[in-house]
């Protein structure tokens, strides 16, 4: 593995476009645009069917009551449906999906940083190692969250037994109590998905040139001041991207919960809300109403992820 | 910089999926069933003609492989009908979505549909099963009478009882010296005992128990006619404050927070509980955990102090789908089906008969010790609320409960919070 497409950006060969706004008045210019609009316009039809269309819908079900008496009967409900989300579960869904996303990506990031500079170094079984490392993240999450529910269960899990041995948590009903079942639900979150930030990160690593770090030892720079003043900065677009994929994915958290806890004891998220109220309440207009929310709230992050790292990087790359 | 617009693109993939997972979720749900209204839907009649033609069945998985051979002997009696099974998954959360797709989209696949009891209001209220008044009035006497409760929905039946449930209080005979007669004496026992297990998870088995409490206290959640919340009583909060106590007081071990019925059934074998509320299975399957082997009975539930003892029925309701090409002949096999023979086979495998019969069977009180506790059990049984909202009151009621015995809310708030959700589900569009 020399490259990856991921790292291959941090290059330093990326020519630099030329300015394009410099040809917008030329009839030649404009031609040519319009020819990138009608080449374009096959793909921009297949995006609009298959992601345009759908959010549009959900928008359409989330201003609509569909009734549970009545088949087929629905109305026009306005902001009904977001005004009975604001007032039922969503700030508490939501506040509990940030706590998840925050914490466990950053134990995520911390672990997985660890792990892909232990599998960068060379030695005996480092194949070995990599595929290893990657079982927890190739297994099914539902599986895992049967796992990690036995694992805490009392009375029968190890885990219980093991903690209050060395003091900790004695009489607690781990899944069962606030603050506890939301830290299980990290754990086993960080135990699934920290290699795959591991192998995100690790792609970055092997693309920084071995030279940099000879220039460095020549000059003198110890081993943490090479990590801190290469390592890093060279890997500032691979974690950029590390982490735009776990914080979507943390956001979007159904599974894990759905199995660990049923969303019981302040680990009820939003997909998780929406799904209930979607399908086990049958409340689609709710359902959608939620459902939109959560795409807002997917949006806004990215959006400020955008803004902020990508920021940092461009500031970055000119030093 | 390129770099950030390859961090851009990479995003909007993910992005795009994010959207479209949004936007199936609520097109799944399609508003577009137009079924036909209440009422309009077409009645059942049992016909003297040998059944003829495919006849589908449409239910849960075949855990027990009983319905198969069953079906089987249906199609060797009638050379003319073939009934094959339709396996849905296990679990009845995931077989009422099934059920759901296939009717909103008006597939005659099924023609016949096994249901939850607590679905049978809200599937009649949709259109999508026919009037099966003709085919239980034929044999009204047959079932226990219980069981016919849980298939009426506007005066009408719009189902056949195929199975019931009902809950037993299991006890460590060697623990146990007299079998308790109230709630409150269970209690007691259990908190000088190992406690007492129940499932106690956040989901419709809470709901289920508090229910069985609440009807024995003499409460209940909905008026006569299902038009309001009566949750907000003095038996309610009697009710949820006894709850609330037992955890305090260790009778009941706060782990019942985490429990559905197999790890209630789990801490039982492993012997670390006097008492459980548990369904009829764990019966046979304690015979064979060596912890409890031959040390645990069962007995119907005790009373409530102050009020009598109820249980709350469980089981499976066959019902003919108003989409069905062969309405007869998916009559006929529900009445093979829950005829007397095959009521017996199935009770033999432990699936708990909904014919009075089938109790004082020889052949039955002898491979089921506890056949005769398990009939009154089922006739003392009540429904659970019959309301086209049913899952709404049961959320409103299994979130409220476990709010109190988790100690997120008190008593009082829990049961507040409980009537108003309940109106609220009741207001439902």
């Amino acid at each position: 593995m020399t490259s990856t497409p991921i790292a291959s950006a941090t290059g330093p060969a990326a020519p630099d476009t030329p300015p394009r706004r410099t040809s917008r008045t030329s009839s030649y210019g404009r031609s040519e645009r319009r020819l990138a609009a009608i080449l374009l316009a096959p793909s921009m039809l297949l995006i609009a069917l298959v992601a345009a269309y759908p959010i549009g819908y959900a928008v359409w079900l989330s201003l609509n009551e569909y009734s549970v008496r009545v088949p087929g009967l629905s109305r026009f409900a306005g902001t009904r449906n977001y005004e009975a989300a604001f007032s039922g579960g969503f700030w508490e869904a939501l506040f509990n999906t940030l706590v998840f996303t925050v914490a466990s990506v950053s134990l995520e990031l911390v672990l997985g940083l660890a792990m892909a500079l232990a599998m960068h170094s060379a030695f005996r079984g480092r194949g070995v190692l990599r595929a290893t490392v990657l079982v927890p993240w190739a297994t099914i999450t539902a599986v895992t969250a049967i796992t990690w529910r036995s694992i805490f269960e009392p009375g029968v899990g190890f885990a219980p037994q093991l903690l209050a041995k060395v003091g900790i948590g004695e009489d607690i009903v781990w899944l069962g109590e606030r603050g506890y079942a939301m830290s299980v639900l990290i754990l086993a979150d960080v135990w699934k998905t920290a290699p795959f930030m591991a192998l995100l990160l690790l792609a970055g690593l092997q693309v920084i040139p071995e030279d940099v770090y000879e220039a460095a030892r020549v000059d003198g720079a110890t081993v943490w001041q090479r990590f801190v003043r290469i390592t890093l900065p060279l890997l500032v677009p691979a974690i950029l991207v590390a982490l735009i994929f776990r914080t979507l994915d943390a956001l979007r958290i159904f599974d894990l919960p759905a199995v660990l806890t049923q969303g019981s004891n302040g680990t009820n998220v939003l997909s998780l809300l929406a799904y209930q109220e979607l399908t086990q309440n049958r409340l689609i207009g709710l359902g959608a109403a939620l459902s939109v929310l959560t795409f807002a709230v997917v949006m806004i992050v990215s959006f400020l992820y955008i803004r902020f790292v990508g920021g940092n990087i461009k500031s970055l790359a000119k030093d | 910089m390129s770099a950030l617009k390859q961090g851009t693109a990479i995003l909007a993939t993910v992005l795009l999926s994010a959207l479209v997972a949004v936007g199936c979720g609520g097109s799944d749900d399609d508003k577009g069933s137009g079924g036909g209204k209440t009422g309009d839907t077409s009645k059942v009649k049992t016909s003297d003609d040998a059944p003829k033609g495919d006849i589908t069945m449409c239910m849960g998985k075949d855990t027990g492989g009983v319905h198969k051979p069953a079906l089987a002997k249906f199609n060797d009696e009638n050379p003319g009908a073939n009934a094959t099974l339709v396996e849905l998954p296990e679990s009845a959360d995931e077989q009422r979505t099934q059920l759901v797709q296939r009717l909103k989209a008006k597939s005659k696949e099924c023609d016949v549909l096994a249901l939850d009891v607590v679905w049978t209001a809200e599937f009649a209220a949709q259109g999508w099963l026919a009037d099966a008044s003709d085919i239980v009035a034929d044999r009204e006497d047959e079932f226990i009478a219980s069981t016919l409760d849980t298939v009426r929905y506007d005066g009408k039946e719009w189902a056949v009882p195929f199975n019931s449930n009902a809950g037993f209080l299991y006890y460590r005979t060697d623990q146990v010296d007299e079998v308790p007669a109230t709630w409150q004496d269970a209690y007691a026992q259990g908190k000088a005992g190992d406690g007492l297990v129940y499932q106690g998870s956040r989901y419709e088995g809470l709901t289920v128990h508090f229910l069985e409490l609440l009807y024995a206290r003499g409460g209940d959640v909905l008026n006569e006619d299902g038009t309001k919340s009566t949750a907000d009583s003095d038996e309610t909060r009697e009710v949820l404050q006894f709850m609330v106590d037992g955890i305090k007081d260790g009778s009941v071990p706060r782990s019942v927070l985490t429990m559905k019925e197999e790890e209630a059934r789990r801490a039982f074998e492993n012997g670390s509980a006097t008492f459980m509320r548990n369904w009829p299975y764990a019966y046979t399957l304690g015979q064979e955990a060596p912890a409890i082997k031959g040390k645990f009975d069962v007995t119907a539930f005790p009373k409530f102090e102050g009020g009598e003892s109820a249980s709350v029925l469980g089981g499976y309701n066959l019902a003919v789908s108003e989409y069905s090409d062969n309405p007869s002949g998916a009559a006929a096999a529900i009445n093979f089906l829950t005829g007397e023979e095959q009521q017996i086979t199935y009770m033999k495998a432990a699936t708990p008969s909904v014919l009075t019969s089938v109790y004082s069977d020889a052949s039955v009180e002898k491979a089921l010790p506890f056949a005769a506790n398990l009939l009154s059990a089922i006739e003392q049984g009540r429904s659970r609320p019959v309301s086209p909202v049913y899952p709404q009151i049961s959320e409103a009621i299994s979130t409220n409960v476990y709010e109190a015995l988790s100690g997120d809310a008190s008593v009082d708030e829990a049961v507040t919070k409980m009537q108003s959700d309940i109106e609220k589900a009741l207001a439902t569009f």
